[in-house]
């Protein structure tokens, strides 16, 4: 009797481990998927202009570029029409991919470790990685949520998250001019060397 | 001839150590998490729920008091400006002229030299494991790697990924907020507390005590590769805070405040 009652009240611990070791495991498995594919372009790219183009289609597959660029922009988001939303989106992908992409040198691949994931609220996961790259380890940690599927939301690289780094330029240039003062400044961005 | 210098940087030292203590409360309740916040949500499965709808808000930022901005930008851009004709070229003709071989040698024996800084914080940190893995690392390099020229460590699992201690992160450690940011001539984004953090590097670094007893060639002769082995590094790490960005200054500022929190809590 006690026995029984011992195990049925474990049985929702168990089941609720359950649940978050599955939420992991599958976010895990797209982190997985979405580091292979940009390992193997990075090792056949002859030079960084095609890596930043061949890595593109992969990073769409597997980022949620709406869901950064509406946090990078923060509360201001709302003042943007739906069309402002989208010319930001894309040159903020632009920036993004090409801030990512000059992290590797082309045939150049580091070592990752993999360590394990934490999922601090339900629907979001983390997955801490540690990267030798060039004779440097540096710890870098992806963000996954679960947007109907799972997509990689934000990347922190030794603490420096993307979109957090973003968040006050995007602050600053709202102050200054509202939303066409960030639509201003992504263009000039995008359209610079760097 | 040149301790009456270092007497007064230290002076200097304790006298902005005093003045940190004052802007820690201040700095603590400006610094935020990057993290996403997760308190005060409701929750599902004992776990907080990803809020639907305003997770705009939930990115806070990292923040610093920057009173002297406008003069902080000022130097950000001389600094650009010395970074481009000065800096850059030096450190290509230094890639250029040396194999990498020789520089990685180079960067190898100033970085095991420069073993008392990481050895003394990670001990004033508490951090004994830490610290004697430093002590490990230094042996193994000094004895086994000709006098540091060779890496050794990095064959050992355990050696090869020690997070490297600093003054300015002890004082991070022992609570001391960032206090004001600065942009120094040259050195770049640093806040009062990692200036003052500096300071004390400073005062454990071995080649600062050599210098003290050779003249000003050997002081020279002696400093400038330690300089000069780790401008590529600092160069493309600036670079990655600063291009593709909406506002350079803002972007290093703020990957310059994340990264120091990162470094706190290694």
């Amino acid at each position: 009797m006690t026995l029984r009652l011992l195990l049925l009240s474990l049985t929702p611990l168990i089941l609720l481990s359950g649940t978050a070791s599955a939420s992991t495991d599958a976010a895990e498995k797209l982190l997985h998927s979405a580091v292979a594919e940009v390992m193997d372009a990075t090792s056949h790219a002859p030079n960084s202009a095609a890596l930043a183009v061949s890595v593109r289609p992969i990073l769409e597959k597997y980022v949620s570029f709406d869901s950064m660029t509406r946090r990078a922009v923060g509360p201001g988001w709302r003042q943007f029409t739906v069309d402002q939303q989208k010319q930001a989106t894309r040159l903020f992908t632009t920036l993004i991919i090409r801030t990512y992409s000059s992290k590797f040198t082309p045939g150049e691949i580091p070592t990752i470790k993999f360590r394990s994931a934490v999922s601090p609220v339900t629907g979001r996961v983390e997955v801490p990685t540690t990267v030798l790259y060039h004779g440097n380890y540096d710890d870098v940690t992806y963000r996954l949520e679960d947007e109907g599927g799972w997509r990689i939301t934000d990347m922190v690289v030794e603490g420096v998250s993307l979109i957090a780094n973003y968040r006050p330029q995007f602050d600053e240039q709202f102050k200054q001019g509202g939303v066409k003062a960030v639509i201003d400044s992504l263009s000039r961005s995008v359209s610079s060397q760097h | 001839m040149k301790t009456r210098p270092f007497i007064l940087e230290s002076l200097l030292a304790a006298l902005l150590v005093a003045l940190l203590s004052g802007c820690a409360a201040t700095s603590q309740r400006q610094s935020s998490n990057a993290s996403p916040a997760v308190t005060g949500q409701a929750k599902r499965d004992g776990k907080p729920v990803k809020p639907q709808g305003d997770e705009v808000d939930e990115y806070a930022t990292a923040s610093v008091a920057d009173p002297l901005e406008p003069l902080n930008r000022a130097i950000f851009w001389l600094n650009d400006q010395i970074y481009t004709f000065v800096v850059r070229p030096i450190s290509k003709t230094y890639d250029t002229v040396f194999p990498g071989p020789v520089r990685t040698g180079v960067y190898n024996v100033f970085d095991n030299v420069d073993f008392p800084i990481r050895f003394v914080n990670d001990a004033l940190q508490g951090n004994f494991k830490r610290a004697g893995q430093e002590g490990e690392k230094f042996l193994v390099n000094t004895v086994g790697g000709a006098g540091g020229i060779v890496r050794l460590s990095d064959r050992f699992p355990e050696l090869c990924n020690v997070p490297a201690a600093d003054t300015g992160q002890t004082f991070a450690k022992w609570g001391i907020g960032h206090g004001i940011y600065l942009v120094l001539p040259i050195l770049g984004p640093k806040s009062l507390r990692d200036t003052v953090g500096l300071a004390g590097d400073y005062a454990l670094d071995p080649v600062t005590w050599l210098t003290l007893y050779v003249n000003h060639a050997w002081t020279l002769a002696i400093s400038c590769p330690d300089g000069v082995r780790t401008l590529h590094g600092k160069l493309s790490t600036y670079d990655a805070a600063t291009h593709n960005t909406l506002d350079r200054y803002l972007a290093a500022r703020t990957a310059y405040i994340q990264n120091r929190k990162h470094a706190a809590l290694k």
